[in-house]
């Protein structure tokens, strides 16, 4: 944010604020909203990608729990059925015939019908209570098995959260390797630059011709070059190979045949032996260096 | 000419807003004509408790005329009707109440000032929110001219208000911003009005150094100088520069100047030097990197026009309609809205010392042409000559549109007053040519004043 370019005092406010909001789109990559910036605040995403936030003993309580809380099992119900007649019945003869005599004089000093009522519905609440507290049962059984897969796939995301975090913090250090190594190249490039002077006559230029035409412009066949080993015709025949491949075409072109040929190392030696050392080396070649790293 | 300025409080140690601005006003129109102040004998903004004696007095060589206030402020009553008025649909007779609430009701300075025992040729009336601007103005519309000092809050969608903007005989706004939103409240586009604004008497040569060692600072700081007042936006300023001082500058201060309703923060780079005189402040604003205004509602930020007449930039708040469009017509300072930009912004003031010199060299001309003294004597003069002018041609329309009848006061029949704000367009008033940003509207309010 310190490059501003001045000119005496033309200072445009609104394009300095244009150009501020820019360089924070370009930093953040997306332009949000203050309500969207707000709401990602809100999000710890730390604690979720940072495997030194999670809990230690996660698991392990999670098994805890597991194993302190067992379903209780559901005793039988025995659900006692009643009806009009259950308060009159008896398992003696006279005395049910006595009772059924003495009804109406029963009825005539109580009412017994909503007591009947009351007694039968709560029979009926009964018998839906033990049905659900199966149902119940039934289910919890269920979660425990759901529960044991949600153990393992707990145990992998936490397994696979901390390789991931490892991981991370790896990738991390490389890319700042990375660019130190980047930097001090840089650094090294430019010094290069400033130190190393260019004199015309230093290095004649046919030698390097000589040495660019044969790449460029295929020797004709039948003339092996010897290499600085003393190897004849060894890369010719490799480009001459890759060549006849299918699809190969960009490969064969003068301009990238070198980075085409990375991975040919004694052909580049060769070149280089052939070329000689040169005095100069232009900073084009060691960018491409740099990126070749 | 004999001139009225009437303004809420008056005083040698009320250090700021529509006070201080009446003030200056007062002591520099008194150069050119009779000049009276007339105000109450309240010192306390929240209270409006009379402090002062009634009766006469003098201040700078300048009459001072105070009168008692009838009843002190009661904040829950006023909360409640300012709730009432500001948020729901409500009577005319219910804004009538809220004003006598909100005060300084002083019937008497009301009188005192429409009466033909005072003989003024014109009041200013500062203030256009109080009781004794609204019951002022009414009073005597044919020779009142109204100095709004409105900031974007819903007290101005009032709807007795918009009679008021339409029926003085001028107004002298602070900004281009409080004129446009007092134009789309009223339509009072008729009503001669000018953009003046206020100078500030800042002194031709100022000793950074000496502050610096008066109070111990090194190093470069950031100052900020006002009420330290979450309502001033000071809470996110803290947070923020918090937050910048740990992740971006190394040695960069905050230097707090003015009297504190928060607690300062307990940061080493976070000094808080409390009320100062004008020396030390102008001195301390000279050595600034930079003078920051968080506030979200001014209508005009007198520190900002002082730091730019010392020749430093100002970071101001974005949302602020006011600071945002000075900073882009000055060129003489930033904005910023959320934090990044607050980052993206001080860094580029903290980094680029051409970059804030020329920023400070934008504000001082910016200052010098618009907010120097002779420039603003002149605008009230030339104003004053054109409303004698056309007293003489009879050529001036006295209208003050009446109160609704008995019944119709008394009808819910207003919208609520955030409302009513909230439909007018708001955004800074930029230079012919500069693109326009998307009109922004504001739904929250300042709920104090």
């Amino acid at each position: 944010m310190t490059d501003f370019t001045l000119r005496s005092d033309q200072i445009d406010v609104e394009q300095i604020m244009r150009q501020i909001r820019a360089r924070i789109k370009e930093k953040r990559g997306v332009d949000y909203t203050e309500e969207e910036m707000r709401e990602l605040a809100s999000v710890k995403l730390e604690r979720f990608l940072d495997p030194r936030a999670l809990r230690a003993d996660l698991l392990q309580h999670f098994r805890q729990q597991q194993a302190r809380d067992p379903l209780p099992p559901v005793p039988p119900l025995e659900n006692y059925a009643f009806d009009a007649d259950t308060i009159y019945k008896s398992h003696r003869g006279p005395l049910r015939w006595i009772r059924r005599l003495l009804n109406p004089l029963l009825k005539l000093l109580f009412n017994p019908n909503p007591l009947i009522h009351v007694l039968h519905l709560q029979g009926r609440i009964n018998t839906q209570l033990v049905e659900h507290l199966d149902a119940l049962h039934r289910e919890m059984s269920r979660r425990d098995e759901l529960g044991a897969l949600n153990y393992e796939v707990m145990t992998n995301l936490v397994l696979e959260l901390t390789r991931l975090g490892i991981e991370n913090r790896n990738v991390k250090m490389r890319v700042e390797s990375l660019s130190t190594r980047l930097d001090f190249d840089e650094r090294r490039a430019r010094a290069l630059e400033g130190v190393v002077q260019y004199r015309p006559g230093a290095v004649p230029s046919a030698p390097a011709e000589e040495t660019r035409k044969p790449e460029a412009g295929e020797p004709a066949e039948g003339q092996p070059e010897p290499d600085a080993a003393g190897r004849p015709g060894k890369r010719r025949r490799r480009r001459r190979g890759r060549r006849r491949g299918p699809g190969d075409e960009l490969g064969a072109s003068p301009e990238n045949g070198g980075a085409d040929e990375g991975n040919d190392r004694s052909a580049r030696e060769a070149d280089q032996a052939h070329a000689g050392s040169p005095e100069i080396t232009p900073p084009a070649g060691e960018s491409g260096d740099v990126d070749s790293q | 000419m004999k001139l009225a300025v009437v303004v809420q409080r008056y005083g040698a140690e009320i250090n700021g807003g529509a006070e201080l601005h009446a003030r200056y006003v007062a002591e520099h129109l008194a150069r050119h004509h009779e000049v009276e102040v007339v105000t109450t004998c309240a010192r306390d903004y929240v209270t409006w408790r009379n402090e002062w004696p009634a009766g006469e007095d003098a201040l700078n060589g300048v009459r001072v005329r105070r009168f008692p206030v009838r009843r002190e402020r009661d904040p829950g009553d006023f909360g409640r009707r300012s709730a009432r008025v500001f948020d729901r649909p409500h009577s005319v007779n219910d804004e009538l109440a809220w004003l006598e609430s909100e005060g300084p009701a002083s019937p008497a300075l009301t009188r005192y000032v429409a009466s033909r025992e005072a003989g003024y040729d014109f009041a200013f009336f500062f203030s256009a929110r109080y009781y004794h601007a609204w019951h002022g103005a009414r009073a005597m519309p044919e020779r009142a001219v109204l100095v709004p000092t409105a900031e974007r809050e819903p007290a101005v969608g009032v709807s007795i208000f918009a009679p008021v903007f339409r029926g003085v005989r001028a107004l002298m706004y602070n900004s281009y911003e409080e004129r446009a939103m007092i134009q789309g409240v009223s339509g009072n586009h008729a009503v001669p009005g000018v953009v003046v604004g206020v100078g500030s008497d800042v002194p031709a040569k100022t000793d950074a150094g000496r502050a610096r060692r008066r109070f111990g600072i090194d190093g470069p700081y950031l100052i900020y100088v006002g009420r330290i007042d979450e309502n001033k936006g000071c809470r996110e300023l803290f947070g923020f520069f918090e937050s910048y001082a740990r992740q971006r500058s190394r040695d960069l201060s905050l230097v707090l100047v003015g009297n504190t309703l928060l607690p300062i923060p307990e940061h080493p780079r976070v000094r808080h030097l409390g009320f100062l005189d004008d020396r030390d402040k102008f001195d301390l604003i000279a050595g600034a990197t930079a003078l920051v205004m968080p506030s979200y509602f001014e209508s005009l930020s007198m520190v900002a026009l002082e730091a730019w007449a010392l020749g430093r930039p100002v970071l101001a708040n974005g949302r602020c309609d006011v600071l945002r469009g000075q900073c882009v017509r000055s060129r003489a300072g930033l904005y910023y809205e959320n934090f990044e930009e607050f980052v993206g912004t001080l860094e580029a003031i903290e980094r680029n010392p051409h970059f804030r010199q020329a920023l400070g060299a934008n504000g001082r001309e910016y200052f010098r042409r618009h907010y120097a003294w002779p420039v603003i004597e002149q605008k009230y003069l030339d104003m004053l000559a054109r409303l004698d002018e056309e007293n003489r041609r009879q050529a001036h329309r006295a209208a003050m549109e009446p109160l609704p009848g008995w019944f119709a006061r008394r009808r819910s029949t207003c919208r609520p007053a955030a409302e009513v704000l909230a439909a007018v367009p708001a955004g800074p008033v930029l230079p012919a040519g500069a693109p326009r940003p998307a009109p922004r509207r504001h739904d929250d309010h300042d709920p104090d004043e």
